[in-house]
């Protein structure tokens, strides 16, 4: 009896596994299968034509890209500040820990309901319409745990002897962190942004209402009323709407490039992610 | 130097907070801010509502908005189901993944499987969405055709549909749980003589229990919350609530969930500092209620659990 | 700190810069047509032009009602409540061409022996009266209404036609559909199915238009002829809206749209254009 469940619990959990990973490969495979056709050069270098029936994609890459860039550029010195101001500047635990449920809670916040905010915030109250630079600020809101979190963990694991060698050193705790700290921990920075920037790539609700539209956008001008074409929003709109049978492969392709993107992203910060994941368990 | 430098004299210690000091508390104010402030809004503009339902705005069951009804209840139990159906499949699989890759894989296998979990979890929910559009809905359209739903768009096909995405969550946690259960536990039962699988039901898992549940929370809180998915295939029928909820023709119903409401039509409609758009927002407020219900009770799990997490 | 105040004032400065770019926003149906007509005029005449269809005919309307475009995209008639709701606004709809709305059907349905409904059928069928095809002549089958979402413009001229008024339908609580891919699709591919579509998208292989059967028996199908002469009651106009007389870029872009090359644009995309109104043949 032993022996048998023995046997069979391991093979039920290892069955679970193989479901887990099929699932993911079954989804690629059938994304690339139907995706492929429409991929060419011109498919990414192109722009829409003829409603997402002809032409690429190209001003929806372009869009995606303006959007995490931004919001790489409004998160990171935020995360650094959370960071620093939870590693460094912050003395005893009971405030570390409220910092750490403010990250936790943040993360847990539905994207629909940062889409809602800066409806309200950006779109109308500060009478900007949709612009790319409010997509920019919601998904770097998004992001931030991540972002955050991965960086602290890399402070918190830097050798202690760096630390005590600079203090030995007579430096003032700011020159510390801007000299020791920081650089050395820069990988964490790195890692939590990438993988932060994969998740807003493909995020739809905080950027309908906000950022992006169908068609007809190309480069942003200016902050107000300057809404840039996306990925997501692209395939989100097609998969109810798409205007013509022939737009059938090019949705397809989109979403492969998307997938493509976000993986690309993904795949980057894996070796810091997994070192980091490393020696934090040792 | 360091003990002379400890041994200076307070008021020669203290100065001015340096730059990065201040800039780091401004920013880190910034966010603080930025979270109050969305809390604040969602309060103040849904407070028509409130006044004009009181509570039976959570409690009532129809919502007409060109009638100025406004009952959330169908939407809270749509949200509900459709997070639990995804929980009752991403749990048992997810666990059991991470037990099997975290107690009976050897490294390197391990390695790849986290690799592919990893992936999973980056795949945008708008794609899922459209592969839920194109397939699933078709497949528990035929294969739950002898209870008749109406259509593919059901409450079980968006909570199947979750259930997938909320897995590599739930597996990447549970196995940090496992994880940290020390080696020496299993080491000791080894020694007296249990089995691999005896070790794991018996030590491994009772000791990460912890873990698991906040795993589970985890799970729950991203399930609660998610749209676009949902929207595609749920069927955005309002105010059907069924005779008996622990029925399989419950789930085989359309349904409504608080996102997929915030995420349609209405909310561009509503939008003008009405009642309609208080409802809205009030619909925001229940949701993130929610979420921050469950993530809060996750977050408790984990730190008394782990004493190294944040 | 630097960095920021420079960063705070660049977006002050770039919030007041005003964008000049053509918006056109609204009804999902006339965005085929006039995104295409963006897409020549972007093209040959270099015009900025964005097009959305956030929030179907009515968020065409409000958003021009709002000043946030310069022309809005409607299938439906501007109504009483929407002149009353922007005191201010001259709305000023401007025809470019006209569709119908068809009541479509799946296949099993329509091979089932159902090809036309009465309006008192259809008023059943809406609220649920009717359950199965065979009580009104059409298979032993369930019946499954989609209804078209809120704000849409093919639903206003459903409920116009069955209920004589939008506000008269009574509440129902309907599974929806938003757009016509998505309308298409899942009527398509689910058994006793039947929604509103734009008469033009039913294609004859996944769904099927019905006819309208008058009180003396008479069918009336959605074909060119019957939607020119007014004989088949559900058609409906397609406007391009502006406040008061159109002016500047949004003068060209209209200018070009009621030209023949516009107008060959809407015949494209399944719709009548003007001339065909007036003559009556396709």
């Amino acid at each position: 009896m032993r022996r048998v469940s023995n046997f069979l619990f391991p093979a039920l959990c290892g069955l679970c596994t193989l479901l887990a990973c099929a699932v993911f490969l079954g989804l690629v495979f059938v994304i690339a299968q139907r995706g492929l056709p429409a991929m060419s050069w011109t498919f990414i270098t192109e722009q829409i034509r003829q409603v997402g029936a002809e032409g690429g994609i190209f001003y929806n890459l372009v869009g995606t890209l303006i959007l995490i860039t931004a919001a790489l550029l409004v998160s990171a010195p935020i995360a650094v500040g959370l960071a620093l101001t939870h590693a460094v500047y912050l003395r005893n635990a009971a405030a570390k820990s409220r910092l750490g449920l403010f990250l936790y809670t943040l993360n847990g916040i539905p994207s629909i309901v940062f889409g809602i905010f800066g409806f309200i915030v950006f779109v109308n109250y500060f009478g900007w319409g949709k612009s790319w630079l409010t997509g920019g600020i919601l998904l770097a809101i998004m992001i931030l745990p991540t972002v955050t979190v991965a960086l602290i963990e890399r402070i918190k694991a830097l050798p202690a002897k760096y630390v005590e060698a600079a203090t030995g050193l007579g430096l003032r705790r700011s020159q510390i962190i801007c000299s020791v700290i920081l650089p050395q921990s820069w990988g964490g920075l790195i890692t939590g942004s990438l993988l932060g920037l994969a998740r807003a790539a493909g995020e739809t609700a905080p950027i309908m209402f906000t950022a992006t539209i169908f068609a007809g956008a190309t480069l942003p001008h200016g902050v107000r009323e300057s809404p840039v074409l996306s990925l997501p929003y692209h395939i989100f709109i097609l998969a109810q709407d798409s205007f013509d049978p022939a737009v059938g492969a090019k949705l397809w392709g989109s979403a492969l490039v998307l997938l493509a993107l976000v993986f690309a992203l993904s795949v980057v910060a894996l070796p810091f992610r997994l070192r980091m994941h490393v020696e934090a368990h040792g | 130097m360091i003990s002379a430098r400890s041994s200076l004299p307070l008021a020669l210690r203290a100065r001015a907070p340096s730059l990065t000091k201040s800039a780091s508390f401004v920013f880190s104010g910034l966010a603080a801010f930025a979270l109050a402030a969305l809390t604040l809004i969602f309060l103040v503009q849904s407070l028509p509502v409130w006044g004009q339902e009181g509570l039976g705005y959570i409690t009532g069951t129809k919502w007409f908005y060109r009638a100025n009804l406004f009952g959330a209840l169908p939407m809270i139990y749509g949200t509900v189901v459709v997070a639990l159906i995804a929980l009752l499949l991403a749990a048992p699989i997810g666990i059991g993944a991470a037990v099997f890759t975290s107690e009976f894989l050897p490294q390197r296998m391990r390695l790849a499987v986290k690799i592919t979990i990893e992936l999973l979890a980056g795949v945008p929910s708008v794609v899922y969405g459209l592969l839920g559009i194109l397939f699933l809905r078709n497949w528990i359209y035929d294969l739950f055709a002898r209870f008749e739903p109406l259509s593919g768009d059901t409450l079980l096909t968006a909570g199947v549909l979750l259930g997938v995405m909320i897995l590599p969550t739930v597996m990447t946690l549970a196995d940090d749980a496992l994880r940290g259960v020390p080696a020496d536990q299993r080491r000791a039962a080894r020694s007296l003589g249990l089995n691999a699988t005896e070790t794991v039901l018996g030590i491994s898992l009772p000791q990460a229990k912890r873990g698991l549940i906040a795993a589970l929370l985890l799970g729950l809180g991203r399930a609660l919350g998610e749209t676009i998915a949902v929207y595609l295939v749920v069927g955005r029928q309002d105010n059907n609530l069924p005779q008996n909820i622990f029925s399989v023709r419950a789930w085989l119903e359309a349904g409504q969930t608080l996102s997929t409401k915030l995420g349609g039509s209405e909310t561009n409609i509503a939008y003008g500092g009405s009642l309609h758009w208080a409802a809205m927002v009030g619909l925001a407020l229940i949701l993130m209620a929610m979420v921050l219900a469950v993530t809060i009770a996750g977050a408790w799990q984990r730190r008394t659990h782990d004493a190294a997490s944040l | 700190m630097k960095i920021s105040t420079s960063v705070f004032a660049l977006l002050a400065f770039a919030s007041f810069a005003q964008a000049d770019v053509l918006k056109i926003n609204g009804s999902t149906t006339v965005n085929l047509p006039a995104a295409e007509g963006a897409e020549i005029l972007r093209a040959e005449k270099k015009m900025d032009i964005t097009v959305d269809t956030q929030g179907g005919s009515s968020g065409g309307i409000s958003a021009l009602g709002d000043g946030q475009v310069q022309i809005g995209m409607s299938s439906k008639p501007v109504s009483d409540d929407d002149r009353a709701k922007y005191p201010k606004v001259k709305f000023n709809p401007i025809h470019i061409g006209e569709d119908a709305v068809a009541m479509i059907v799946s296949k099993d349905v329509w091979d089932g022996g159902l090809q036309a409904l009465t309006k008192q059928q259809t008023q059943d069928l809406y609220e649920g009266k009717v359950k199965n095809w065979k009580e009104v002549g059409g298979p032993d089958e369930r019946v499954v209404f989609f209804n078209k979402e809120p704000g849409r413009g093919t639903w206003e001229v459903f409920a116009h036609w069955a209920y004589g008024d939008p506000k008269k339908a009574p509440q129902v609580s309907l599974p929806e559909v938003g757009g016509n891919e998505e309308t298409r699709n899942k009527v398509g591919s689910t058994r006793g199915a039947i929604s509103q579509l734009s008469s033009s998208w039913a294609d004859g292989k996944k769904v099927f238009a019905l006819g309208v059967k008058t009180e003396s028996g008479e069918v009336l199908q959605p074909t060119p002829d019957n939607i020119a002469t007014h004989k088949y009651p559900m058609s409906r106009p397609l406007f391009l809206i502006t406040n008061g007389e159109p002016q500047g870029e949004a003068k060209t872009f209209l200018d070009f749209m009621l030209s023949p090359q516009g107008q060959e644009l809407v015949k494209k995309h399944g719709y009548l254009a003007l001339d065909q109104l007036k003559t009556g043949s396709p």
